[in-house]
């Protein structure tokens, strides 16, 4: 690594967010590192997802665009939502970097039974009726960035 | 973290962590870069591009500030260029938004922008700093003309929610009153030989010297309240004329409010070389230089162009695109080469045959979310009432900074604010919210600041980055390992596909990261040009 790589990131991270969490505690619309911790599936999507999203699941269209997460046959597959949300895809940014590793791209971390919670509310609304729910044991199991492979 | 403040003297470390804190994560990504490589300005003088084949075309994708660059230097060299925007703009992130504008994000929210004549926000970039020669030296070839950016106001506030029960504190007295204490608390231990075995003691009565000198210290070394101590702080009365002269020098704040308030973070905020004065900002707007190539490329650009497909072969480059305001119809456009400055996000979903490293690279990126909302008040009320004139302060609170204009300064009528400019997760939340939410919201929170704004709000404009129609994000957020792993692959030159944009550079996040990056992309795109037409 070099000398002004991520090593240095982990104290900066825990400093912003005290302060963060200090002046937001009166103000529900805002998380902070803290309280986001304790915030479940429905307000993930609608503090974070629904930024790009759109808050009907719509997506959007421009120069690009957002996917539509109403009705996309993609979902059947909770794996493939929950490593898309892990990783990141084409701009987003991955929301399973290790708390440690969040601050240098200014990522946010969710943790496995938060991602685990808002693939299943993704997969039963917007018209979306998926059955079978993702535990944050299976997120945990697949593959998460910024873990550096074994080494032998 | 504690434990490391109060055992070592102020490390790379620390001060980067202040910076993450106070300025926001592009100055913290910029510090760590700078403390580690120099990241100045390769930028070395004008591009000169020789030889070019006789007929040799060019596509640029993009005109933002790397294509444009590219369209100026490639034309005046030779090429025939021809530029495709997605819209109906020049400047891309280069850009004010000004009375009557509108804005429409993705979703559907337009925006109609109510500012007076001549005021106007930057919902990109808004300073330029003086080793930035790239941009710089297009604005001046441009003749877009340039006027001081204040990083740093001593009249500006330090603001945390819950020290100083939440009152404002000058940057001046935040300022002086640490290195004062700090002053005073080294020049203590060095005299109670506590630096004995790090300082000679010859080198003790120079430090000394200069820690009266640079805290301000009594002759017993002690930080109090005195007339040169406020010649740092600001005086309770200020020295005058007449016989109501006599100055009433101001009391220091104690050092365990500004430790408990943790203010002393935002006090390097103009010490990074990113931010050092001198800085600056085009008359009327940063969009003035976009503005400016795009009437010297008027008859090159091609707006309203939205990308849907790029394909090379061995002869040449071919572009489909769709008029966007007739979706459905394809146009092609083809050249010799292709400069494509699309940001990455949008790119990503672009059919395109290039190889795999590159494609793994380009889709490799997180965007920065990040927004910006400008606020119009009914009076200058910052400068009227709190003699604030430009500059920026800086708070705890979700909008993370107010940036008070750096020109009209004591003109009456209305004025327009940089109400908040916020990254991560609060960017995240503000993005989530519609336009009138994250104005109401942002004004809630600056009357905290300036208890004003609840009487004089007159109305606002918000951006979201996020859901910018044209670039899907703020910027291209590199991690150290994503770096080392797709950079080079994102620079390199895929058959008659070159890649340019702050995407492509060191410099991320600012527009001489997109000059430097098109000029560097051209200069090999050229070579490569030259080459193929001595053999053709």
């Amino acid at each position: 690594m070099n000398r002004h790589g991520v090593a240095l990131l982990p104290s900066i991270v825990a400093l912003s967010f005290g302060l963060a969490a200090a002046a937001v505690a009166d103000d529900s619309a805002f998380t902070s590192g803290t309280s986001l911790a304790k915030v479940g599936g429905p307000e993930i999507y609608s503090r974070i997802c629904q930024g790009c999203h759109m808050p009907d699941g719509g997506g959007a269209v421009g120069a690009g665009h957002y996917p539509k997460l109403a009705g996309d046959k993609a979902l059947v597959s909770w794996q493939y939502v929950a490593l898309t949300v892990l990783n990141g895809k084409n701009g987003m940014p991955p929301f399973g970097l290790p708390e440690d590793q969040v601050m240098e791209t200014r990522a946010v971390h969710l943790s496995d039974a938060q991602i685990a919670d808002v693939v299943n509310y993704v997969r039963s609304h917007f018209g979306n009726r998926y059955k079978d729910k993702a535990s944050a044991e299976q997120v945990a199991a697949l593959p998460h960035p910024g873990t550096a492979p074994a080494t032998p | 973290m504690g434990n490391e403040s109060a055992s070592s003297p102020l490390s790379r470390r620390e001060l980067l962590r202040m910076i993450g804190v106070t300025a926001g994560s592009a100055a913290l990504y910029q510090a760590m870069d700078s403390l580690g490589v120099a990241a100045e300005s390769p930028y070395k003088g004008p591009i000169d591009l020789q030889g070019t084949p006789k007929g040799a075309s060019v596509l640029i994708l993009g005109a933002g500030v790397a294509g444009m660059t590219a369209a100026l230097e490639l034309r005046d060299a030779g090429y025939k260029v021809q530029v495709l925007e997605y819209n109906a703009r020049a400047g891309g992130r280069n850009w004010s938004l000004r009375g009557g504008d509108t804005y429409t994000e993705l979703g559907g929210a337009t925006q109609t922008c109510e500012f007076d004549k001549g005021l106007y926000i930057n919902p990109g970039p808004w300073r330029i700093p003086y080793h930035h020669q790239g941009i710089l030296s297009y604005a001046r070839r441009l003749g877009v003309p340039l006027e001081p950016f204040f990083q740093v106001n001593y009249n500006a506030y330090l603001h945390s929610s819950t020290g100083f029960g939440g009152k404002p504190q000058r940057y001046r007295e935040i300022k002086a009153d640490y290195q004062g204490h700090v002053a005073e608390l080294l020049a203590k231990a060095t005299r109670q030989n506590a630096l004995d075995a790090a300082v000679t003691k010859e080198d003790q009565e120079k430090l000394l010297e200069s820690l009266r000198e640079w805290g301000v210290l009594d002759k017993n070394y002690a930080y109090v309240s005195s007339n040169d101590a406020s010649e740092r702080r600001g005086f309770e009365k200020n020295p005058g004329g007449g016989l109501s002269a006599r100055p009433i020098p101001s009391r220091p704040t104690a050092l365990s409010d500004i430790l408990d308030s943790k203010l002393w973070m935002g006090i390097p905020t103009g010490d990074t070389f990113d931010m050092q004065t001198a800085l600056f900002q085009p008359v009327g707007g940063m969009g003035r230089i976009g503005e400016a190539f795009g009437r010297e490329l008027k008859s090159v650009i091609r707006y309203n162009s939205k990308v849907t497909r790029i394909h090379q072969d061995d002869h040449a480059v071919t572009v489909n695109y769709e008029d966007t305001g007739a979706p459905g119809t394809t146009f092609t456009a083809q050249a010799d080469w292709c400069l494509c400055t699309i940001p990455l996000p949008i790119l990503a979903q672009i059919p395109m045959n290039v190889g795999t490293a590159l494609s793994a690279a380009i889709a490799a990126v997180p965007y920065a979310s990040a927004i910006k909302v400008g606020l119009q008040f009914k009076r200058r009320f910052w400068e009227e009432d709190e003699q604030i004139y430009g500059g920026i302060t800086y708070t705890d609170l979700p909008i993370t900074n107010i940036g008070y204009p750096n020109t009209g300064f004591f003109s009456s009528g209305k004025g327009v604010l940089l109400g908040a400019y916020i990254w991560g997760l609060n960017a995240m939340e503000f993005t989530s919210m519609t336009p009138a939410e994250r104005v109401a919201k942002v004004v809630e929170y600056g009357s905290r600041i300036h208890p004003q704004y609840t009487k004089e709000f007159d109305n606002g404009i918000a951006v979201a980055w996020h859901r910018s129609p044209f670039t899907m994000g703020c910027y291209g957020m590199w991690s150290t390992a994503t770096r080392a792993k797709h950079y080079d692959d994102l620079c390199k030159i895929d058959g008659r596909i070159a890649l340019a944009g702050e995407h492509a550079s060191f410099i991320g996040g600012w527009q001489e990261g997109a000059v430097t990056s098109s000029l560097d992309a051209i200069g090999r795109l050229h070579q490569l040009a030259v080459a193929k037409g001595e053999t053709a």
